[in-house]
């Protein structure tokens, strides 16, 4: 079952979980997603280098503190 | 389906002798300092019993220092007070002081209210039983005139509301916050007044406050306080994540302060900002206004319920137990696990925006419905729960 994401703005590198069917690994969109993401987190909807923006709303809502691959969870673990 | 709210209505509510609006009649008790707190409690808790009054208790509203406050927090515990006493929401205020001297100064400052209010001092007591029956004395004298106050016909421009949120995830960013923004466009246009506060959840969010200012001056205001916000924060030598994004936020997946940010101005909808308010301010015109609070939901809604507010809206993702006993707080909220969870204590639910099966419009229809059944006396779940606490932020160390 492909799971909810909502991107919010166009200009967006994560997209928004909106489920609960965690252990399902592929959005609606088709972006494959790598492990189990909870509802409301966020996955890279591209590659993102360290130092890179994380963009959510269209703003920079944080910098990527090291790479993420796209579908990983994006979080304080990799995000600041 | 929903029939009501396709344009703004009145609501029978308490119209006081200046013009304003209170949505409840409430009889208030209000200790101006810590070393009353208790006989207020006593005395608030007999007259109660007195006259078995579960559904509409005494409201308890306690000062928490005013002794060993300085300068700015020491005038700012009393003007807040004093705001709360005599609130819209009150029909009849006991003012408890601890000596004599401060209650001469309530006295003064509440001479020309136009509600009945009455002033006393613990001090002029003999023993701290007499001290509790002449509070209850009192509170009866007080609970005889709000009775003079019926429900009448008010125009729904009369509304203050207080915007707030707490437990914010991301269904507050796309279901709760917006459907709030939603009714605040609309509230707005009908001539009420809206409050937002918590400047630090605007850290981030500049862009948007300039391009919804009315003025260039007032957004400057606003970014100005964001900014003395801001370098606080930087400047306390405290690392601020898990403080704000609270660690309920970043377990629910918000990740920095911007982000919240972002999610939380989608309360204010496409209103722009009339005015930039100090902490408990009243406002010089109806609109959207900002408020300079600190961020925590207890302290920011008793800054906007002592500018006027009568009706608190607080978005929620996960569950947040706060609220006002003064200003009836309506909990939203968009979460389907905290909906499933928190039934008991969420007055409008949103879930179905989520996967689809209502739009944003209906949603703030929603809202809307809710404003106008707790204007008319319609209780809230944190009114039935008696939740809620009054704080005032202090500045200055205390010697």
């Amino acid at each position: 079952m492909p799971r909810t994401a909502l991107t919010v703005h166009p200009g967006d590198n994560v997209v928004t979980l909106l489920d609960f069917k965690v252990d399902d690994r592929i959005t609606q969109e088709g972006l494959p997603l790598i492990g189990s993401i909870p509802f409301g987190h966020k996955a890279a909807s591209r590659d993102i280098a360290p130092g890179e923006p994380v963009i959510k709303y269209g703003v920079a809502i944080g910098v990527a503190s090291r790479a993420i691959q796209i579908g990983e969870h994006v979080h304080v673990h990799n995000c600041r | 389906m929903s029939t009501t709210a396709a344009e703004p209505l009145g609501f029978k509510g308490f119209m006081r002798p200046d013009g304003r609006v209170g949505v409840r009649n409430h009889l208030a008790l209000v200790s101006t300092v810590a070393l009353a707190n208790r006989t207020a409690e006593h005395a608030a808790s007999h007259f109660d019993r007195l006259r078995a009054s579960a559904g509409d208790p005494v409201l308890l509203i306690r000062g928490e220092f005013q002794r060993g406050l300085q300068a700015a927090d020491a005038r700012l515990q009393d003007e807040v007070l004093e705001r709360l006493a005599t609130h819209p929401n009150v029909g009849a205020a006991v003012v408890l002081c601890h000596d004599r001297r401060a209650a001469q100064a309530w006295s003064a400052r509440l001479a020309a209210w136009p509600t009945p209010v009455e002033v006393l001092a613990v001090m002029d007591s003999r023993g701290v039983q007499h001290a509790i029956d002449r509070c209850v004395e009192a509170l009866a004298r007080m609970d005889a005139r709000r009775a003079g106050f019926v429900r009448s016909d008010c125009p729904f421009s009369s509304l203050t509301l207080a915007l707030e949120c707490g437990g914010s995830d991301a269904s507050s960013a796309v279901c709760s916050n917006p459907a709030i923004g939603r009714f605040v466009d609309r509230a707005v246009a009908a001539g009420a007044t809206v409050i937002v506060s918590e400047t630090a959840e605007f850290i981030g969010g500049e862009e948007v406050v300039r391009a919804q200012s009315q003025t260039p001056a007032i957004a400057q205001a606003i970014i100005d306080r964001i900014a003395v916000t801001e370098s606080r924060m930087a400047g306390d030598g405290d690392h601020y994540r898990g403080v704000n994004p609270t660690a309920e936020n970043i377990e629910a997946g918000l990740t920095t302060l911007v982000e919240k940010t972002m999610g939380a101005l989608c309360k204010i909808g496409e209103a722009r900002f009339a005015g930039c308010l100090a902490f408990g301010e009243r406002p010089a015109v109806a609109g959207l206004q900002f408020m300079d609070t600190p961020f925590f939901s207890p302290c920011s809604i008793t800054g906007m319920v002592a500018a006027g507010a009568q009706i608190t809206l607080f978005s929620m993702g996960v569950f947040n137990p706060s609220g006002n006993t003064l200003a009836p707080t309506i909990k939203v909220c968009g979460n389907p696990d905290t909906l499933s969870r928190w039934p008991d204590g969420i007055d409008v639910g949103l879930a179905e925006l989520i996967d689809g099966r209502i739009g944003l419009d209906e949603a703030g229809v929603r809202v809307h419905d809710a404003v106008l059944r707790v204007a008319k006396g319609g209780i809230t779940h944190t009114e039935r729960w008696g939740e809620g606490q009054f704080i005032i932020p202090r500045m200055l160390p205390t010697f």
